[in-house]
């Protein structure tokens, strides 16, 4: 091919304009470490960055949703602890007042410990986290158990997502636990405590015998429901873990997408970089060859 | 009879032959890196004998034919079409790479707001009584409205700025057709009067390479050494002498944007354009606009109305904290046509975000948030497209890049055989300037003979004269 003067410095404009295009391209990969910034770079790439993005963001949120609800699970475990010693207590008082070998006045100060152990049940089926009422189902925004033990919340189980497109049960039914609703054989643990201390302060010895199984009922309802709350919390966990392995392999696949290989990267910007030069040094090289340099 | 006058004339007119090879040598090595020039190469001849010395003719030296081009008419009919494609190819590709509004990890972009948006959702479904929760949620919806906005602008700004410079191309094409035009009618006056008008020749190469990289206009020969020029479809741009004039008028049929129109070269119109789309630069602005651009505004625009349209039905489901019915919590066009630039969070619920509806009936307290888990659940169903909003962004996203993808990959293609050609023509009509400073030496080293020519004859005539 017959070599000419503008041919020779169009095609060294073209290759080390190339050369240092590439040379950028490359330096910014190793620089900012994104491989994909628009998605013309890699349309796969760049639509899989789109959900995995919006994956992480949900799976971090769903996160915190369940650190939430366990948190609020937890405390009415303790509650319901709490209740279920105080129902224990009623139970051995009810026990050993029932036998007849106790005084009129020793009854009447079980009475009264009786009543105290009501109103302290009434006070934790009260438990408020966040300024929410847990007992209440729905109802979280006024107390869900009168001074008389009525109840007055509503019989819905609160749900979260603990899982994308997963709901999981969040709360304990108050009325479930200790007014025996919806419970074959459930007892309203209020009515039997009220009865028990009616009973003593009477001095009725056969009430007072009378109550035990209804304790003893009371006490399997806040068993199950504390079996409950342990299997929320389960789910819970398994739930964070699962989602924190969902949400690694999210991140990892969102690396893959995006981020460059800094060790590729970083060879191809040596190689880009050593293309730059050869196409300088030949571009000097065939600039500098002229028949004007040699005729005298 | 030869006789030594004739000698002397003959090498005066083999000096100026020689003078014209080095005056061409010059012009070429002055024009070596002159844009559209072709190297000029003057042709000597021997001069036919006009007597005889006994049996033998005897030449009369030399005298220079005419000045031709070097030109490679196979190369020179290839390069329009390659030249057109590079820049039709090229402007798509730049134009598409220019628009970072759909960049999948764009700060406050759809998919960072779309997220987020769930997001404060998900966190509000832990305690929908809780105002400041619900304050979020309106901010969230807020901010992924204005990105939708954001969005549609950015793909609109790009629309419209390819319409500034597709009239400003238009300029260029007009200016340049007119030039060949022109510049047909002075060669042709040139030929007439007998001469060569290469320089002539060359300008118009200029500007016919111009219009195809502007329009993908392919130039043919219409006889008389006349040029003319033929759009797509073989509309004449360039008629010999008279050329068309192209301009632009809003299309009511695109959005306002711009439609050509052209004046035809035998005066007629102005017309809108109905012939097949335009190659080159022009084409490929339109190409950009119409395209990808136009299918990345339409998708979002879908988007915005499809995901806005689910919310709504589920929000209007629920029953906002005071008991009354959802409203609507996004306001919408009634069809998708501009959906993105439309859509607002509801000025009521934005005022009183106790409007937002996160029960699924009545309530008679504050904790439920069965409507939220629905209003959650949007995120996971398929919208009227047939996708999950986050999958329709996800197609939007790589369907955008496929296209810009495309067109860098054709840029380089087409500029690469835009490029072998270039050079191709370069090397038949370039000029080396090795080349002719042998070119020079040459005509110099024989200038140099012919004047020892005129040394000799004087140095006989003298001898002769001097004969007594």
């Amino acid at each position: 091919m017959r070599v000419t003067n503008r041919m020779m410095f169009e095609v060294a404009q073209r290759q080390t304009a190339a050369a240092r295009d590439r040379s950028i391209d490359a330096q910014n990969q190793v620089a900012t470490g994104v491989r994909v910034a628009h998605p013309g770079d890699d349309p796969t790439a760049a639509g899989v960055m789109v959900t995995q993005n919006v994956a992480i963001q949900r799976l971090d949120t769903i996160d915190k949703s369940i650190a939430q609800a366990s948190s609020e699970v937890q405390v009415a475990d303790g509650a319901l602890q709490g209740v279920s010693t105080l129902i224990a207590r009623a139970q051995q008082l009810a026990v050993q007042l029932g036998s007849d070998n106790y005084s009129a006045a020793e009854r009447a100060s079980g009475a009264q410990e009786i009543a105290d152990i009501s109103a302290q049940i009434g006070r934790l089926m009260n438990t408020q986290v966040a300024g929410r009422y847990i007992f209440g189902g729905n109802v979280d925004n006024t107390p869900p158990f009168d001074a008389t033990g009525n109840y007055l919340g509503d019989t819905v189980v609160r749900q979260v997502e603990i899982a994308p497109g997963l709901l999981g049960n969040a709360s304990v039914r108050g009325d479930q636990a200790v007014k025996g609703v919806g419970v074959t054989g459930g007892v309203d643990v209020f009515a039997v405590l009220s009865s028990l201390s009616t009973g003593l302060a009477a001095n009725d010895g056969a009430t007072v015998r009378a109550s035990i199984d209804g304790l003893n009922q009371g006490t399997n309802q806040i068993s199950a429901a504390l079996t409950n709350a342990g299997t929320m919390l389960s789910a819970f966990e398994n739930a964070q873990q699962i989602g924190s392995v969902a949400k690694e392999a999210a991140q990892k696949s969102l690396s893959n997408a995006s981020e460059a290989d800094i060790f590729e990267a970083t060879s191809n910007l040596v190689q880009a970089q050593q293309s730059l030069e050869s196409a300088l040094a030949v571009t000097a090289k065939t600039f500098g060859l002229s028949l004007l340099d040699y005729l005298k | 009879m030869a006789d030594l006058f004739a000698l002397l004339v003959q090498s005066g007119n083999s000096l100026a032959a020689h003078t014209a090879v080095v005056t061409a040598a010059g012009n070429n090595i002055a024009n070596a890196n002159t844009p559209g020039y072709s190297r000029q190469i003057p042709t000597l001849v021997a001069n036919p004998a006009t007597e005889a010395l006994g049996l033998a003719a005897v030449g009369t030296g030399v005298s220079l034919q005419g000045i031709t081009q070097a030109r490679d008419q196979f190369v020179e009919r290839q390069l329009p079409n390659a030249l057109g494609a590079q820049a039709f190819s090229q402007s798509q590709s730049d134009a598409l790479a220019a628009l970072h509004a759909l960049d999948p990890d764009l700060q406050g972009g759809l998919t960072s707001t779309l997220g987020a948006f769930y997001s404060a959702l998900q966190t509000w479904s832990q305690n929908p009584g809780d105002s400041a929760l619900r304050q979020g949620v309106v901010g969230s919806a807020q901010a992924l409205a204005t990105s939708f906005q954001q969005t549609s602008s950015a793909v609109e700004s790009a629309r419209t700025g390819l319409d500034a410079a597709i009239a400003g191309k238009l300029n260029e094409v007009n200016i340049a057709a007119q030039k060949v035009a022109d510049l047909n009618g002075q060669i042709l006056i040139a030929r007439t009067a007998g001469g060569q008008p290469n320089d002539l020749i060359d300008a118009r190469q200029i500007a016919v390479d111009e219009l195809a990289t502007l329009t993908g206009g392919i130039p043919y020969d219409s006889g008389q050494g006349n040029v003319s020029i033929a759009l797509p479809g073989g509309t004449a741009l360039v008629s010999d002498t008279r050329a068309a004039v192209l301009s632009v008028a809003a299309d009511a049929t695109n959005d306002g944007h711009s439609k050509l129109r052209i004046t035809r070269a035998d005066g007629s119109g102005p017309v809108d354009w109905t012939g097949p789309p335009f190659g080159g630069t022009v084409g490929g602005l339109m190409g950009a606009r119409d395209g990808a651009l136009k299918t990345a505004s339409s998708s979002v625009d879908q988007l915005a109305f499809d995901l806005g349209t689910a919310i709504n039905t589920v929000h209007q489901a629920g029953f906002a904290m005071d008991g009354s019915p959802g409203l609507a919590l996004f306001s919408l066009p009634v069809t998708s046509t501009g959906a993105a630039s439309q859509i607002a969070v509801n000025a009521t619920v934005a005022a009183n975000p106790r409007l937002l509806a996160a029960a699924t009936t009545v309530p008679a307290g504050s904790g439920d948030n069965r409507n939220v888990l629905a209003l959650i659940a949007t995120q996971r169903q398929a919208l009227a497209s047939g996708a999950d909003p986050v999958a329709t962004l996800q197609s939007i996203t790589t369907t955008f890049g496929s296209s810009t993808a495309q067109a860098k990959a054709l840029a380089e293609h087409d500029g690469a055989i835009a490029n072998h050609l270039t050079t191709l023509r370069d090397a038949a009509s370039g000029v080396s300037i090795d080349e002719e400073m042998i070119n020079l030496t040459k005509a110099q080293r024989a200038y140099q003979a012919v004047s020892k020519v005129i040394e000799v004859s004087n140095s006989l005539l003298e001898t002769l004269m001097n004969m007594r």
